[in-house]
């Protein structure tokens, strides 16, 4: 007979604080299998499919953050009449206030849910003051719902888009659960059109949502998770242990795995999406193929740079316009210390997006003088040129990533200490050697990384051309597969703590 | 309608033949070789210079494409 634990099954609809729907996870891949079957079943009837989706995501995120899905709502219904108002008023004042109100609010909450200690501790160091943290608890994925709910009052704003008549559509743009904790932060004039149309989806689709997904699964669940568990963290946790070798190899791990933890939860976010309809921003693009930083920022993070861009850049570079290329590099250094600030209360944060602001402004300002120097030494549009950018972009990023990974100013030193001036070559067979899984998943990752897109496209045109008992079948042997080498906990994905 | 006059200051700028270039009012800044994020400032600033006018932020801002900028530049000497 069947043996149900009632118990248990009502264990998955109570929030537990550190215990997540993450992607990936068994409680997570059953759960939406049977979303899945429902939403199919609806899918003829508009209203109770968008309903169920919308009451659907609430309870995701209900099991993310707990009592604080209030404040999601509260984020919906706020921006919706920001939104709604603004379009009300044609002139100039009465808009700018609205947006002005907006941008108190929603920055407001996050500043107070993120940043209060960390202005705190400001303050109290500047006053010589001693520093008691205030217990705030940082609801989950307030930085990637802020900016998402955001974009729409400023597309409104900046005449972009036309507010839309139904809160229905507008709290499912906010509330959507494959985006919900880590984005992508889409853009209400892409999302809600979609709501327009009705539910279809291509073989195409299915084949692509099904590579993402697989691919989302093998970068975070085995990769990612796998290197940081047993090398990275270890190795970076306690640099002077190890030589400037296992630093080193630790560094470009770290790379991998923040790349594969953070593009391996957009795929599948983004795969979960198609199998529900919805076209979501592409987030990553080969990121480390980048021949420069400001390609870099075209390929990483695609859903934040370009927000960045519209919303912040771009208004600041005009304010600056009078001093041209000098006013573009101010623009970018504020610009990235905010990106900075975006991804933690922290000085390391603030550090991170400053070197990112300071390449971009001065390889912006030397332009000129290097590309004239390349066409000099006649290495300009060649291929040697390119393969010298991508190698010399991605040691830049690895740099900063140093800075990202430790909080500590110390330890971020002492690990650029033991590369420069305890490296030593010979241990590294030994290092091949007892670090082998490590090793060979590294190397497997960016060999992944630097493979060509085309193969990629095919790859998702081969799976679409399967039967759908194949197409399980293959998700399934990935799911066992990626089960085999994960470790025996799942680390949370990094990009939620932002 | 995008005038030879406004093609050329953005030619000129982009150090561009304005024979080889294809614009009309739907074509965005990003279409037009080189005119990226960075470079946009530059172009903005030598259509105030040749026209004589000034634009504020918020209106640049708002222009979706080649057009609407013409028609800002249009709105602004009419």
């Amino acid at each position: 007979m069947f043996n149900f634990d009632l118990q248990k099954i009502l264990q998955i609809f109570e929030y537990n604080q550190g215990d997540p729907l993450l992607f990936g996870t068994s409680s997570f891949l059953i759960t939406f299998f049977f979303l899945l079957v429902i939403y199919r079943l609806l899918s003829k009837y508009k209203n109770p499919r968008i309903l169920f989706l919308i009451f659907f995501s609430l309870f995701f995120y209900y099991k993310a953050a707990g009592i604080y899905f209030l404040l999601l709502i509260f984020s919906a219904i706020s921006n919706f009449y920001f939104g709604k108002w603004m379009a009300y008023y044609k002139k100039q004042t009465p808009r700018r206030l609205i947006l002005l109100s907006s941008l108190i609010l929603n920055l407001g909450l996050l500043g107070y849910f993120k940043y209060t200690n960390f202005f705190i501790k400001i303050v109290t160091d500047l006053s010589a003051g001693s520093f008691d943290p205030v217990d705030i608890f940082l609801p989950i994925g307030i930085s990637f719902y802020t900016f998402k709910s955001l974009s729409y009052v400023l597309d409104i704003y900046f005449e972009a888009m036309e507010p839309t008549k139904s809160f229905r559509d507008f709290s499912l743009f906010v509330f959507f659960f494959p985006n919900i904790l880590a984005g992508p932060i889409d853009r209400a004039s892409q999302f809600l059109p979609q709501l327009e149309e009705e539910f279809f989806i291509s073989k195409a689709d299915i084949g692509r949502a099904l590579l993402l997904i697989i691919a989302g699964l093998i970068k975070k669940n085995m990769i990612a998770d796998y290197i940081s568990l047993n090398f990275v963290d270890r190795v970076l946790g306690d640099p002077l242990r190890f030589t400037g070798t296992e630093n080193l190899f630790a560094v470009y791990g770290y790379a991998l795995q923040i790349y594969c933890d953070f593009s391996g939860y957009s795929d599948i976010a983004i795969g979960i999406g198609l199998l529900l309809g919805f076209k979501l921003m592409d987030n990553f693009n080969s990121p480390y193929q980048a021949t420069s930083i400001a390609d870099f920022w075209r390929r990483w993070h695609i859903s934040l740079s370009s927000w960045l861009l519209d919303y912040l850049f771009r208004p600041l570079q005009m304010k600056f316009r009078n001093l041209r290329n000098y006013g573009n590099a101010i623009a970018l250094l504020i610009t990235f210390l905010l990106c900075g600030l975006w991804h933690g209360a922290s000085w390391s944060f603030v550090l991170w997006g400053a070197l990112h602001g300071f390449y971009m402004s001065f390889a912006l300002l030397f332009q000129k003088p290097k590309n004239k120097f390349y066409k000099k030494i006649g290495l300009f549009n060649t291929k040697l040129l390119r393969v010298g950018q991508v190698f010399i972009t991605f040691h830049l990023i690895v740099f900063t990533w140093i800075f990202f990974k430790v909080s500590d100013f110390d330890k971020a030193f002492n690990i650029l200490d033991q590369i420069f001036n305890f490296f030593k070559p010979e241990v590294v067979p030994q290092f091949i050697e007892s670090f082998t899984p490590t090793f060979v998943l590294i190397v497997f990752g960016y060999v992944l990384h630097f493979l060509p897109r085309s193969l990629e496209l095919k790859t998702a045109d081969q799976l679409s051309k399967l039967p759908f008992v194949i197409q399980a079948l293959v998700l399934a042997l990935v799911i066992w597969v990626v089960a085999q080498v994960q470790s025996a906990d799942l680390q949370p994905f990094i990009y939620f703590q932002f | 309608m995008i005038s030879d006059k406004f093609k050329s200051v953005i030619c000129k700028e982009l150090d561009l033949d304005p024979a080889d270039i294809e614009v009309n009012d739907e074509t965005k800044a990003n279409e037009v070789p080189g005119w990226d994020s960075l470079n946009h400032v530059n172009v903005i600033l030598a259509i105030e210079k040749e026209y004589n006018l000034r634009f504020k932020s918020l209106e640049v801002l708002k222009c979706k494409n080649i057009g609407d900028l013409q028609k800002l530049v249009d709105s602004k000497l009419g």
